[in-house]
């Protein structure tokens, strides 16, 4: 292969790459243009990809248009809290599966990966209605308890306690460590970068879930970002600056969280991929 | 990656323990649960049982008995509300009126629908893996991108599409009007609407698709490319005898991932369309929502979930019956 046909490859492929890119990035450059575009302009399509001057008081606008803070307290509640829940759970479940011998093990395995066999489209109204039974609609236990089972998680964390060394744990018990010590203090340190890409894809799951909170919370104020926003979607119909505006008021602060934890997140992707 | 690295096992201590023998159920016996000459120890049981119970408990009471109502309350009718307990049998009733009444044209959407996205979705996923997988300066950096509609919350990027698609003012629009052509409107026709919802769920989705055909590319043995290589293959030889075959597994854990996504599409179909018009949006989680919470019909609600859960059941028998052996990674 000449040089100059090697330089047209590398140049032609390239170019693939970065149209697809465009592509895949375009409709957020297109929302952030069309948020901060001033008013009056909403027929200029010049002005939604590069406004002329960049109205940032469109998005306070749309802030101030609905509970945006409250939605986000919500968010951060429910998605915090039900994080923490499945991967504590999942991590003593996986521990135990791993590292101990009792009666039942096997069905009580079988048990939580049935989890896995369950989509949770297929049981929305039975669990609306043992939520309303214990009176948890609308309410954070509501929407934070019924998410922390977490099959997939036991499932690699019982892989991940297989491998590791059973010496350690050994030597423990030999200083007469207690076994919660033993979990607390020896393994579940060296299972921290599992912990770190199965949590933020637990997190961003949790974030952005949108049918379980909308059959599980009806009131404005118990609200998360996701059902909040379909309903400004609704007060809003035609105003596609200010809906837009607060698409990005959604968008930017996961996009930030991406960003920073990108490595955990490829991580996780590809551990969830493991069946 | 769940490998506990080498440098950290030295440091422990540990023998040399083939990676075979490390995970997987069954025979291997852990040396944690025998004392000093072989002798048992007692095995901390209590703990183990509190250590599960949490998981175990929420699962039943989450995931199992909801499946166990679901399934029940599909034979039992009379019920208008998700709260009512007094039901009487009726056999398979919901099922055919649920069929009848929007269940079979949902169940057809959902095909359409999901055959298309696995296409497009593992396609695309394929083609810019392939890409970001060739050997050029700064490539690396050009994989994040592909990652921020699949983490980014899916009804805030259902809206802007829903802008972009928007009649008169949308992106599309004024590109159509500029081209000389007709506007379109994505909401009003059946076939323009369904390409909508599917060109975002696409969107959406396939990054996920890249990192993972990605990984797989990464961990092909490069010697046998090479090799290739030397005795002249070119590109679409290497991809075709050796790299496509290599990725048959990942591809089929792939697919298992892409299918079940398409058959869970709810919220960019409740944001772009409500499942309209006349349901030619309306796949068969949508027709689950709709029945159970706006016509609050549950019984015909619960039997869809019934159809919706045998399907998925049948697709990961299907998997697990091709690629079940060997399929657990060496972890």
């Amino acid at each position: 292969m000449t040089f100059n046909r090697r330089l047209a490859n590398r140049v032609f492929f390239y170019a693939l790459v970065v149209i697809a890119v465009g592509v895949v990035v375009f409709p957020l450059i297109w929302m952030l243009g069309t948020a901060v575009k001033p008013n009056g302009q909403i027929l200029d399509l010049r002005a939604s990809l590069w406004p002329s001057q960049f109205e940032w008081s469109n998005i306070v606008k749309a802030w101030n248009s609905a509970p945006f803070g409250r939605w986000y307290l919500n968010s951060v509640i429910f998605a915090v809290c039900a994080t923490i829940g499945q991967i504590l759970t999942a991590m003593m479940a996986g521990y135990a599966f791993a590292m101990f011998d009792f009666p039942g093990k096997r069905i009580l395995f079988y048990v939580v990966l049935g989890g896995l066999m369950v989509p949770f489209t297929v049981i929305i109204v039975p669990v609306v209605q043992i939520l309303a039974t214990f009176h948890w609609l609308n309410t954070y236990q509501g929407l934070i308890v019924p998410n922390i089972a977490f099959a997939l998680g036991t499932f690699l964390f019982r892989q991940f306690f297989f491998g590791a060394p059973p010496e350690l744990g050994e030597a423990a018990r030999i200083d007469g460590a207690s076994e919660w010590r033993i979990f607390y203090k020896v393994y579940s340190p060296l299972a921290r970068p599992v912990i770190a890409a199965l949590g933020i894809i637990a997190f961003l799951t949790n974030w952005n879930n949108f049918l379980f909170p909308l059959i599980v919370v009806n009131t404005t104020s118990m609200n998360v970002v996701s059902t909040g926003l379909s309903v400004f979607q609704t007060q809003f119909s035609t105003n596609y600056d200010l809906i837009t505006s607060a698409a990005l008021i959604a968008i930017v602060p996961i996009l930030l969280v991406a960003i920073v934890a990108q490595r955990q997140i490829v991580e996780g992707i590809s551990l969830g991929a493991v069946q | 990656m769940l490998e506990v690295s080498p440098a950290r096992r030295k440091e422990a201590g540990a023998r040399d323990v083939p990676a075979s023998r490390l995970p997987g159920r069954g025979r291997w016996i852990r040396p944690a649960a025998r004392g000093q000459r072989g002798r048992p120890v007692k095995q901390p049981r209590l703990l183990a049982y509190l250590f599960i119970a949490p998981a175990v408990g929420l699962t039943a009471l989450f995931s199992l008995v909801p499946l166990g109502l679901a399934v029940h309350r599909s034979f039992y009718g009379g019920g208008t509300n998700i709260f009512q307990t007094k039901l009487d049998f009726v056999g398979l009733q919901n099922y055919s009126n649920a069929l009848s009444s929007g269940g079979s044209q949902a169940l057809e959407v959902t095909a359409i629908y999901t055959v298309g996205f696995i296409v497009l979705a593992m396609g695309l996923g394929l083609a810019v893996a392939l890409l970001l997988n060739m050997k050029l300066p700064g490539i690396d950096r050009l994989r994040a991108p592909f990652i921020i509609p699949v983490v980014v919350p899916v009804v805030a990027t259902a809206l802007i599409w829903g802008n972009l698609f928007a009649p008169q003012f949308g992106f599309i629009n004024r590109i159509l009007e500029a081209l000389g052509l007709h506007q379109a409107d994505f909401t009003s026709s059946p076939s323009l609407a369904l390409i909508m919802v599917l060109t975002f769920g696409v969107w959406q989705f396939f990054g996920e698709n890249v990192i993972l055909y990605l990984a797989a590319l990464k961990s092909l043995p490069v010697d046998l490319l090479e090799a290739a290589s030397v005795d002249g293959a070119g590109p679409w030889r290497r991809f075709r005898f050796i790299r496509w075959p290599l990725l048959r597994r990942a591809t089929a854990v792939i697919l298992v991932i892409t299918t079940l996504t398409g058959l869970q599409t709810f919220t960019q179909i409740y944001i772009l369309t409500a499942g309209g018009p006349n349901g030619a949006t309306s796949p068969i989680v949508y027709e689950i929502y709709n029945k159970a919470f706006v016509q609050f019909n549950t019984g015909q609600a619960d039997a869809l979930a019934g159809i919706l859960f045998l399907i998925s059941l049948v697709i990961t028998v299907i998997v697990v019956a091709t690629i079940g052996r060997g399929s657990r990674r060496d972890v």
